[in-house]
């Protein structure tokens, strides 16, 4: 705890940082249970530069997912801080915002993508990521051409637009979800596992564009199970066991370097 | 012994009906009124000679604010010479001994029920209304801290609300008697127990118009030059009723500037025939058009 | 925080004798809410929270945690024993509204600060027709153009999907989700700047609740109203809310952005409470 006199120093980033996780740490408890402590991650730093794509790698298990979340204060950690840099330019502790201010800068930059195949229910495609849109700041007047425009990149049939989504496959929904946290794009992406469930013709189209997004400014923070995505998307790689990192650097070292985890890591 | 001739005699005593006191409290109830543009006085209503629910409201103001040297007219429905205006025109005088009239341009106080007299009133001249429901918003609500309240913050949200659905069920409002209006832009009052087309007449009247419930005891009053507005939306302009067919001497006529409020006389035959309601304003006007002998005026006991 | 519509703070209404004595000894670490000293009972305790315009804000909790009592003191319909509840639309929020007499609360609620009631007879009167519903907030608030408010009123209920041929039938006549959109069209007539929301969609056979849910949804993101949702219910809470407290025993227990509640509640009686409902 720092003394009353010393003010607290105001979060800094290093230029072209546009996320720092530094030492985070984050634990269940689960008093329902029996009120034992879970540990999560134990400890993870991380630094995201700007326009890049930085892919966790690990088991299930090993808290790629829950780095995500916490990231995007869907859970709520415990020792160490999250800082990032907005738009504007001024450095914020994720870990420390409000919850409105966070809701906000959520509508505003923060894009999250989740591994589950739940859309919205009993709302059309279209009008899932249409909405979308309205709330990331787009004229209302546009948002159904742009969300049009964005499930058209996505191969999402036509057909399927106006559906309701409990009868979408489930490589259609996760499309769909993924549509709805592009369709403008957010500075900062938190993708989780976006073609787990996509055959290879579309696992390859959203790896198009995936990396169109990174080569136009966003930055993305992904897990992937797959190998040659992360190859193809990732600039970094950052391994994680047991919660915390075991392993950081560019693609091609961190994947020369674990070649035992090329094994773990094949496509299921 | 008494011969029944002593019995019936008009004893001074007895024949006065409201005390000094009772008339100083309905005055300083009626002052209030007029002080307060349409909000409703409540006052001790007195036992009247009428039973309640035929005037007692209104004789009791007119037994109140009258001196010995007025002129008073009492007529109901435009009739002078009806049971129940002759009845309260004669409690009048023999009460305060003041002398009576039929003719509206000469009588200070005017007693009415159902009708405004034809005749323009004047200043320094008195209309007393009886009023068998002085609370407009009667068909709306029915507790009465609500309908206080609602009068005390100005809130006829539900008024208009009952407006609106008139019009939605039936095209047009279909209030005939007792059109709500707003008096000097503040309280609602019923205009009960006057036809449409005597509301118009309330409006700026150089007169004073006293409304008397004996019954439900409340007397509420529009000073002069006091605004008095139809409640009625924007568009659809308060109407007044239409003048059906012609009267039976010619004188008011659809076709002509219908100047008089006309009602119906159903014949044996079931045709019908229309006369003007004010009967004495009507009589006047015939003698005037020479329809009428001048001395067949002067047919109502008075 | 420099936009918000609605604010509270440090709310509390105790029914009895005690003030703020009595409320020691009460709340969720004592598994109780009324007084041991007095026998008064603490509705609620210490709430505060912020609701800003476009924002919904969910209160959790099951019978008898206070979130219908918060809602009512915000509301109007009970008054507070401690606390400051202000709108930004009124006097920029300089004014606690439990300081306002009850017809100048009354006339908030005309425009101001609109709710919609789990019982929609509570929100509207069932013996007049459901454009009359509407007609009584519009003349509240000075409209006298029939035609203007006849289709203002059809446009209310257009949008919240009642059918219009059923415009000048009386409420009695409708079923209790055609009801509740009366009762959302009747709230949202003059464009309130702030809307309470009590268990709107409890009571209400599944399918129609889903239906008034989805209503609601698109109606708070189409109108940007600041609200404030108080459910028992999960799937509504998620649906429309992004931040959200949990009470209980009067007091809050837990607040934080929805998904965060439900995917990793902190509080124990949270963590119960999301286990019961999503397993």
């Amino acid at each position: 705890m720092t003394s009353a006199a010393v003010p607290t120093p105001e979060p800094t980033l290093a230029p072209e940082t546009v996320l720092s996780v530094e030492g985070l740490e984050k634990s269940f408890t689960l008093h329902a249970v029996d009120g034992r402590t879970v540990e999560g991650l134990r400890g993870v730093d991380l630094l995201v530069r700007e326009r890049s794509h930085v892919a966790l790698a690990g088991l299930s298990g090993a808290g790629k997912s829950s780095l995500l979340k916490c990231i995007n204060r869907t859970y709520v950690t415990g020792a160490g801080r999250i800082l990032y840099r907005r738009a504007a330019g001024e450095v914020v502790a994720l870990t420390e915002l409000d919850d409105s201010a966070m809701a906000e800068l959520r509508a505003a930059e923060i894009g999250y993508v989740s591994q589950f195949l739940r859309t919205e229910p009993r709302r059309s495609a279209h009008d899932v990521v249409a909405r979308a849109a309205i709330r990331m700041g787009a004229d209302p007047a546009e948002a159904h051409d742009l969300a049009a425009v964005t499930l058209r990149r996505l191969n999402i049939d036509e057909r399927l637009w106006t559906t309701r989504p409990v009868l979408l496959s489930g490589g259609e929904k996760q499309r769909v979800n993924l549509a709805a946290g592009i369709v403008v794009a957010p500075r900062l992406l938190l993708l989780d596992e976006p073609v787990s469930a996509l055959d290879p013709a579309n696992r390859e189209c959203v790896i198009e564009v995936v990396a169109d997004l990174t080569a136009r400014g966003a930055s993305v923070v992904s897990v992937f199970h797959d190998l040659d995505a992360i190859r193809r998307l990732a600039d970094e790689v950052v391994v994680l066991v047991g919660g915390k990192v075991v392993d950081q650097g560019t693609t091609d070292d961190v994947l020369d370097r674990g070649l035992d985890l090329e094994q773990e890591l094949q496509p299921l | 012994m008494s011969s029944i001739a002593t019995l019936v005699q008009a004893d001074p005593r007895t024949s006065r009906v409201l005390d000094e006191t009772s008339k100083r409290e309905i005055r300083r109830a009626t002052l209030t009124a007029l002080a307060i543009p349409g909000y409703q006085v409540p006052f001790g209503s007195r036992e009247m000679p009428v039973a309640r629910g035929w005037g007692s409201g209104g004789l009791q103001i007119t037994l109140a604010v009258v001196g010995p040297t007025n002129v008073v007219k009492v007529y109901d429905q435009g009739e002078d010479g009806g049971v129940n205006a002759a009845n309260l025109r004669r409690l009048v005088r023999d009460s305060e001994g003041v002398a009576t009239t039929t003719d509206a341009r000469e009588a200070d106080v005017i007693q009415t029920r159902h009708r405004v007299p034809e005749d323009a009133l004047g200043e320094g001249q008195i209309l007393v209304l009886q009023v068998p429901v002085p609370e407009p918003l009667r068909g709306v609500e029915r507790d009465m801290n609500e309908l206080r309240r609602m009068h005390a913050e100005s809130d006829y949200a539900r008024m208009w609300v009952s407006l609106y659905e008139d019009v939605v069920r039936n095209g047009v409002i279909t209030r005939t008697t007792g059109y709500p209006c707003t008096v000097d832009d503040r309280y609602v009052i019923a205009t009960t127990p006057i036809p449409r087309w005597d509301v118009p007449k309330l409006h700026q009247a150089p007169h004073i118009a006293l409304f008397g419930a004996g019954r439900e005891k409340r007397i509420y009053a529009i000073p002069p030059f006091t605004d008095v507005v139809p409640l009625t939306f924007d568009d659809i302009p308060f109407e007044v009723e239409e003048v059906a067919a012609p009267c039976r001497c010619g004188l008011v006529s659809p076709d002509g500037a219908a100047d008089a409020y006309l009602v119906e006389l159903p014949a044996q035959d079931g045709t019908s025939t229309w006369v003007c309601s004010d009967a004495d304003w009507c009589a006047r006007r015939r003698v005037d058009a020479g329809l009428l002998e001048a001395e067949s005026l002067q047919e109502v006991e008075l | 925080m420099n936009d918000w519509a609605l604010r509270v703070q440090e709310l509390g209404r105790i029914y009895g004798p005690g003030g703020a004595e009595c409320v020691a000894g009460t709340g969720p670490e004592f598994g109780r809410s009324v007084s041991p000293t007095t026998g008064a009972v603490v509705g609620c305790w210490d709430i505060g929270f912020h609701v800003s315009p476009g924002e919904a804000l969910g209160v959790i909790g099951e019978s008898g945690s206070g979130k219908s009592t918060v809602m009512r003191c915000i509301a109007g319909d009970q008054q507070t024993s401690t606390g400051r509840i202000t709108l930004r639309s009124v006097d920029d929020g300089a004014t606690d509204l439990g300081s306002l007499t009850d017809s100048e609360r009354r006339a908030l609620r005309i425009d101001q600060l609109a709710v919609v009631y789990q019982d929609p007879s509570e929100g509207l009167d069932l013996h007049v027709s459901a454009g009359g519903n509407i007609a009584d907030r519009l003349t509240a608030a000075g409209w006298r153009h029939f035609g203007n408010i006849r289709e203002r009123a059809a446009e209310l209920l257009a949008r919240t999907e009642v059918p219009l041929d059923r415009m000048d039938d009386p409420v009695a006549t409708f079923s209790g989700g055609m009801r509740q959109r009366v009762q959302l069209a009747k709230a949202l007539a003059n464009r309130p700047p702030v809307l309470l929301l009590d268990e709107p969609t409890t009571g209400l056979d599944a399918s129609v609740a889903a239906g008034v849910l989805d209503l609601i949804r698109d109606l708070l993101e189409e109108t940007g109203v600041a609200a404030v949702v108080v459910s028992h219910d999960f799937n509504v809470i998620e649906t429309l809310t992004r931040r959200c407290l949990v009470m209980h025993h009067g007091r809050v227990v837990e607040e934080g952005l929805t998904d965060q509640l439900l995917e990793d509640p902190q509080d124990a009686y949270s963590q119960r409470l999301v286990g019961a409902a999503r397993g």
